[in-house]
């Protein structure tokens, strides 16, 4: 294995431990989508006719903790506490800080959203035929990516009692009100309007239409928001960025 | 200028808005030997290690470190640094974190050796979380360290160490240094300097106030102490002829003068009544008061 590969395996490796030694980072991804999933699709009544339509907006759920809390929380604490900076004088190639936490959090999701599939397959009753259980397991990494700025955003910019609070309200408000928990047709007009600003809400879209939820959408306009949305977010994650540094 | 300088700076300047952090500085560091930087708080330190790592960029003047600029990856692979307010993640234990860092660099040390290097035993399986503050200093010196470097930074290595631990410390710095690794570090106990320093440089204020090897730096104040009890307040004292600082304490006077008979003569005129007068060689505390200046009594011991 190249010099590269390898720090970033122990990278990867030694972050997914501190991930995971932590309560706080347990709860919202490998507890909360797994147990709302189950209370919404199997035990609450008249929820297994819900349950494959939940599967695609859980699997946002599920991406969306790891990120926002495995970047927001843990790079605040960490740019604050000084490790950022011996990051930067220890001869570790450039970006394996980045790409090791990328790593670390594309693997919880995984393991949320092997959690949410196993309850849909055998608890809910949900059939898919396998080419969609995959395509739909990719828009779900995929939906990773502008969680991700978004963890960036707040890591870099807030102080981290603040980056703790922020990104529990990030984490709830892109949940409940992208309409991943209970669908944004029995919101208010205005609240559905709101919705269609937020990239939850359109990542959920995605991937009801791979899951082939029945309705009609704007397939071709959920990707271009969602395109939209990612750009400006990456912007913003490499203004934070450069931000800190200087 | 010698190409074989292990760290070289020309008029290097750092401000933060108003502030001054560095004011030209001109260094230039051989190979090998323990080199303690003195100063105030607040005196450029800190600023002056991270230029040279290149976590700060000055605003002028240059710096080259083994002959590159700051914070080059080659640098990094050849350079230790214990950084005086980072810290280490909480989640991991020091055996874990000496595994990541064993990871970043050519030619690392095997825990075993690292462990009895710095004294870890005892700790070196438990979260970094719950250790204490001079344990989890010991971690950062221990991944300063395990890389083997051939330059080795050390911020205020033994703030918050116990006096043994502190010793510890010292002995393993020898240790490096008579292996060849050159070892800049700072820190507020002049004792520290003078057990361990080949070399001391006292910055005041952005600027070198003094640089020499360490059995010189009392010649570049020279003069002596005087001690007595006397009738005098402190400004006339001051005022005295050839005077560095001086402070008082109750009655109790010390002045630092770089020609004794000068002053003792005019102390002795002006207070024919004073008692107990001792003269002695300035110890490393009194030339740094005297170097920067704007001396305050450290520590106002009552003169009870
Ligand atoms: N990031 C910063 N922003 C603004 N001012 C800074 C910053 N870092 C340092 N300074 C200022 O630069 C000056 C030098 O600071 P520095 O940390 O280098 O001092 P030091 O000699 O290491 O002090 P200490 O003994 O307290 O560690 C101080 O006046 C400090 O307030
Ligand atoms: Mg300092």
């Amino acid at each position: 294995m190249s010099r590269t590969l390898r720090v970033l395996a122990a990278e990867t490796g030694a972050q997914i431990l501190i991930n995971l030694r932590q309560m706080e980072f347990i709860i919202p991804t490998l507890v909360m989508p797994a147990g709302f999933y189950t209370l919404f699709a199997v035990v609450l009544p008249g929820s297994s006719d819900n349950a494959a339509y939940l599967l695609a907006s859980f699997g946002i759920f599920a991406v969306l903790g790891p990120a926002v809390f495995g970047f927001g929380v843990s790079v605040a604490n960490e740019r604050e506490r000084g490790w950022l900076q011996l990051k930067r004088v220890v001869p570790a190639p450039a970006g394996s800080y980045v790409g090791a936490k990328l790593m670390a959090t594309l693997l919880v999701a995984a393991i949320a959203l092997a959690e949410i599939y196993a309850i849909a397959g055998f608890f809910a009753g949900v059939e898919l035929d396998q080419p969609v259980w995959f395509a739909l397991l990719a828009v779900h990494l995929v939906s990773a990516i502008p969680f991700v700025f978004i963890g960036l955003i707040i890591g870099f910019f807030m102080p981290s009692n603040g980056a703790v609070a922020l990104s529990n309200i990030v984490f709830l408000g892109l949940s409940a009100l992208g309409g991943l928990w209970i669908p944004i047709i029995v919101f208010p007009p205005l609240m559905q309007t709101f919705a269609s600003y937020l990239p939850s809400y359109h990542l959920a879209e995605i991937a009801l239409a791979v899951s082939g939820a029945p309705g009609e959408r704007d397939i071709t306009g959920n990707l271009a928001n969602i395109a939209i949305m990612s750009a400006v977010l990456g912007l913003g994650a490499v203004i934070a960025w450069a931000n800190q540094r200087s | 200028m010698p190409n074989t300088s292990v760290i070289e700076t020309r008029a290097l300047t750092k401000t933060y808005g108003a502030k001054t952090a560095l004011d030209g500085i001109d260094l230039s560091i051989a190979p090998g030997g323990v080199i303690a930087v003195l100063g105030r708080n607040g005196a450029g330190k800190t600023t002056l290690i991270h230029t040279l790592l290149g976590l700060v960029r000055p605003k002028s003047g240059q710096a080259r470190v083994f002959a590159r600029r700051p914070g080059h990856s080659l640098n990094r692979q050849r350079t230790g640094v214990m950084l005086q307010d980072a810290d280490l993640p909480d989640g991991l234990t020091v055996r874990e974190h000496a595994a990541l860092y064993a990871e970043y660099f050519d030619d690392a040390l095997d825990f075993k050796t690292l462990a009895g290097l710095c004294e870890l035993e005892g700790f070196q399986d438990r979260l970094y979380r719950v250790l204490s503050g001079g344990q989890k200093r010991r971690t950062q010196f221990a991944m300063a360290v395990i890389g083997q470097p051939d330059l080795l930074f050390l911020d205020e290595p033994t703030t918050g160490l116990d006096p043994e631990a502190r010793r510890a410390l010292w002995r393993v710095i020898r240790t490096l240094s008579e292996r060849g690794t050159t070892i800049v570090l700072t820190t507020h106990y002049l004792e520290e300097a003078d057990r361990l320093a080949d070399r001391i440089i006292v910055l005041d204020d952005g600027r070198i106030a003094a640089d020499a090897p360490a059995e010189d730096i009392r010649d570049t104040v020279g003069g002596a102490v005087i001690r007595c009890a006397t009738a005098l307040d402190e400004a006339s004292l001051s005022a005295l002829p050839d005077v560095e600082w001086a402070r008082l304490s109750g009655r109790v006077a010390e002045l630092l003068t770089r020609n004794t008979t000068a002053t003792l003569r005019a102390l002795l005129e002006q207070d024919p009544a004073l008692s107990d007068l001792t003269v002695s060689r300035p110890s490393l505390e009194d030339i740094f008061l005297g170097l920067t200046e704007r001396a305050e009594p450290v520590e106002n011991g009552d003169a009870a």
